[in-house]
């Protein structure tokens, strides 16, 4: 009875009822649509970071981590490439990392020098998608050196400039070696753009004129998921290694990963928390309107408790009305971005830079629509509260002679 | 008349005005509150990170900055540095002279940073004494070298070592010297704790052969002093084909990047906020207007213009407006200040990984005048946009069947 009551009282003011709904649904809707474009952008960000410069899992000498002297080296990196050929989706790159000097004509500046195999390497970083001059090692060419954007601006150098690599080798002695730029990369991590430098790891043996040294192992799964369990796999198979998860090498990133969906729902909350204002002014609008009406209902008897439960249930019909189409809308909004992608290009070029892609595709937790809805109703429930404890204190006789 | 007439009315319905002001009200301070917390966090990072080793402005010998190298350096002279001091807003003039040299000890080499500074004058910036880790400060003249953690570790050294170091000076001219470490840093930056050597001014100036000439002047500014003030007043005081200044958005790019990135987020939110706020004062003043037919009506019969009677309502909702974005004001006001002074302060991991960085785990809210301000004129224009409905209601009112009610 109350429930149709409460239904019907909603359509007899059609502007004010939509007003409302209205609110409800551009706040359910926009919340979910930046909530989404965060998520994507982050995703995107640590989906950047990890495929441009950490991969997903990382094995060291664990002697390396702690000063990484070039004779600290994987000693049994072949047993790694076998063991990876027995897992499905398992892309590894075993590389030699020597800390060193990089100078040119205009400046020097500390750097890694790393040496790989390009076929491996490109299965496991996206580096040579992200060349800006130049090429990726496409041709082999004897001394050929792949640097960072961030570098080349600092030392002043174009592809085909000759830089000079100064490292020690094994035996402590001194080496300086001159390297011609095939091309120039950039990350999204403009400081590993500045740390790193790329050759091929056959012109390192040849110059330090020992065997092929292996300090590092890039390793790169197709499902991302897998991290974990692979990560305590090869710790159980390789005990004399450092076996490291993404998670450990960039907490930060991990973190943030961790903490996104609580982001998310703060800003929905602080949405919501402007909507609740945006409701309870309305209804209490909507009340001291209808005195008249609401006078009535008591004098012919409609107890308190039935007058207040009719106020909560219209507001929570407007929110049941409005908010489950919010969710709907922004859903296919989410999965348009989410094929399509949005692009930022013209608003925020500074992006890149920092991480972030131009062209956000957007992401979304299912669960998080089910949250958003509950939120909804909650909002709804509570900001209907004072308008109908407003409603109460009206007194029979005199709202009914009032206009 | 017609103010009058619209003042008057505020207060014949007083229930009704609070209402409408009280949907401003928390306009106001929802929007101006999530700003000064969001633009505070920026002013916090940027101070962070300023405060760590650039400084908020530096002057430099023109075309240092594009070429830093050591032949790129300017004369240091105490009447130069005077003259900047009085110049509003400059608390100090920090000397520096930063080169780069290889470093070795016992059988290991790394390149690095050599820091020439005045660890008395680097109170607030490199932060010397602050962030001591092992041994003593050295003096302004001093002999003996301080070293990064960093450094220390990767050398697996300790103070009274002897660190041998090897590079390029002034002109070309070979720089070599050994030092005795007289103490150890522990900085916050992760790069410079990572391989850093300080030196006093005259001894890295020996060291490099350069005289009595430095490579950059760092601007210390009065705490209220707005930077872009302070580099256009040191620009007009110094030659500037012989100098430059740059503020710290010149020499930290990168930072400047990922707060435009930040704040796109927070544009876009207080975008979706003023929507929602928009819907809010629009269900109010709708009721208003429905509450009213009948007096509109009986006014527009005893022969008011409708064209006047829209103005009372305009003016109407314009006293409204001030009124909820003045106290909107006094209630936000208080918040901000007093998060301002006690911000709101990070716990656990989240705070680790800020101080790692350097920074203090820490949200400020800013005090910055223009952000009130810019959002109590949108709210206005708000209001302003939404009085064309009672207006436009107004206009087309049918008198008659409007008393009938």
């Amino acid at each position: 009875m109350i429930l149709k009551i409460a239904w019907r009282n909603i359509w007899r003011n059609k502007l004010r009822s939509l007003v409302v709904m209205t609110a409800i649904f551009l706040g359910v809707w926009s919340g979910v649509f930046i909530d989404a474009l965060s998520l994507g952008m982050n995703n995107q960000r640590t989906e950047n970071f990890l495929s441009t410069s950490i991969g997903h899992i990382q094995i060291h000498n664990p002697k390396y981590l702690e000063d990484n002297k070039i004779s600290f080296t994987i000693s049994n990196s072949n047993e790694l490439l076998d063991f990876g050929k027995n897992i499905d989706g398992f892309h590894i790159s075993n590389r030699t990392k020597i800390g060193g000097m990089v100078s040119s004509a205009n400046g020097a500046s500390a750097g890694n020098v790393v040496g790989i195999i390009p076929e491996n390497e490109k299965e496991v970083s996206s580096i040579y998608e992200s060349m800006v001059y130049g090429n990726y090692f496409e041709e082999y060419k004897k001394n050929g050196i792949v640097i960072g954007r961030k570098l080349a601006e600092k030392l002043k150098v174009k592809v085909n400039s000759k830089i000079i690599l100064t490292f020690q080798d094994p035996n402590n002695e001194i080496i300086a070696s001159a390297f011609r730029i095939q091309g120039i990369y950039k990350t999204a991590n403009s400081r590993f753009d500045e740390m790193n430098v790329f050759v091929q790891q056959q012109d390192l043996a040849r110059i330090m004129n020992t065997e092929i040294l292996i300090h590092e192992s890039g390793i790169w799964l197709d499902n991302k998921e897998n991290v974990d369990q692979v990560t305590e796999n090869l710790k159980s198979n390789f005990s004399n290694l450092e076996v490291r998860s993404w998670k450990i090498i960039a907490p930060d990133l991990s973190y943030t990963d961790e903490i996104m969906m609580q982001m998310l729902y703060i800003i929905m909350l602080i949405i919501l928390a402007a909507l609740a204002f945006g409701i309870i002014n309305t209804m209490l609008m909507a009340i001291l309107e209808r005195r008249r009406e609401l006078g009535m209902l008591m004098a012919v008897g409609m107890n308190k408790t039935k007058l207040f439960s009719m106020v909560v249930i219209e507001t929570i019909f407007l929110s049941l009305i409005s908010g489950p189409l919010g969710l709907f809308v922004a859903y296919l909004c989410v999965e348009y971005f989410k094929v399509n992608g949005m692009d930022f290009s013209s608003v925020a070029a500074g992006l890149e830079d920092v991480g972030y892609s131009t062209i956000v595709y957007f992401d979304m937790d299912p669960e998080f629509y089910f949250g958003t809805l509950v939120m909804v109703v909650t909002t709804a429930i509570l900001s209907s509260i004072y308008p109908a404890y407003k409603a109460l204190q009206l007194n029979p006789v005199e709202s009914i002679r009032g206009i | 008349m017609i103010l009058k007439l619209a003042w008057r009315n505020l207060w014949r319905n007083k229930r009704r005005s609070f209402i409408t002001i009280a949907s401003i009200l928390f306009a106001v301070l929802f929007v101006v509150f999530m700003r000064a917390f969001q633009l505070g966090s920026y002013e916090a990072m940027t101070r962070g990170v300023v405060n760590m080793y650039t400084g908020y402005a530096q002057i430099h010998l023109n075309g240092y900055w594009d070429d830093q190298t050591l032949d790129n350096v300017m004369p240091y002279r105490e009447s130069f540095e005077d003259s900047l001091l009085k110049v509003d807003g400059v608390k100090s003039v920090i000397p520096r002279l930063e080169g780069f040299a290889l470093s070795s000890f016992v059988d290991k080499t790394k390149g690095t940073l050599v820091i020439g500074a005045n660890p008395e004058k680097e109170k607030e910036i490199l932060k010397i004494e602050e962030l001591l880790f092992d041994g003593e400060v050295i003096s302004s003249a001093d002999n003996q070298i301080m070293i990064s953690e960093g450094l220390a570790d990767y050398y697996k050294m300790s103070v009274k070592d002897t660190l041998v170091l090897l590079g390029q000076g002034y002109h070309g001219m070979s720089a070599a010297g050994k030092y005795a470490v007289k103490g150890i840093i522990k900085f916050r930056n992760p790069t410079l704790n990572q391989n850093t050597v300080i030196m006093s001014i005259p001894q890295a100036q020996w060291f490099f052969s350069t005289g009595n000439q430095v490579t950059s002047l760092i601007l210390e500014k009065e705490e209220f002093t707005k930077v872009e003030t302070l580099v256009a007043d040191v620009s007009k005081k110094i030659d500037l084909n012989t100098f430059e200044v740059l503020d710290w958005k010149t020499m930290l790019p990168e930072l400047v990047q990922s707060i435009e990135a930040d704040n796109v987020g927070g544009v876009i939110m207080a975008f979706i906020l003023y929507m929602i706020i928009f819907f809010g004062i629009f269900g109010t003043i709708l009721m208003m207007t429905a509450e009213r037919k009948y007096e509109f009506g009986i006014l527009i019969s005893i022969g008011m213009k409708r064209i006047k009677l829209g103005m009372v309502i305009l003016y109407e909702i314009v006293f409204l407006g001030i009124i909820g974005v003045l106290s909107g004001y006094l209630l936000v006001y208080p918040l901000i200040i007093y998060f301002y002074i006690n911000p709101v302060r990070f716990e656990g991991e989240f705070a680790k990984t800020f101080e790692d960085l350097g920074f203090e785990p820490i949200i400020p809210t800013s005090l910055d005048p223009a952000i009130p301000i810019t959002h109590a004129l949108i709210i206005l224009i708000i209001a302003l946009v939404l009085s064309i409905y009672p207006i436009l209601k107004i206009q087309h009112l049918k008198p008659t069947e409007a008393r009938r009610q």
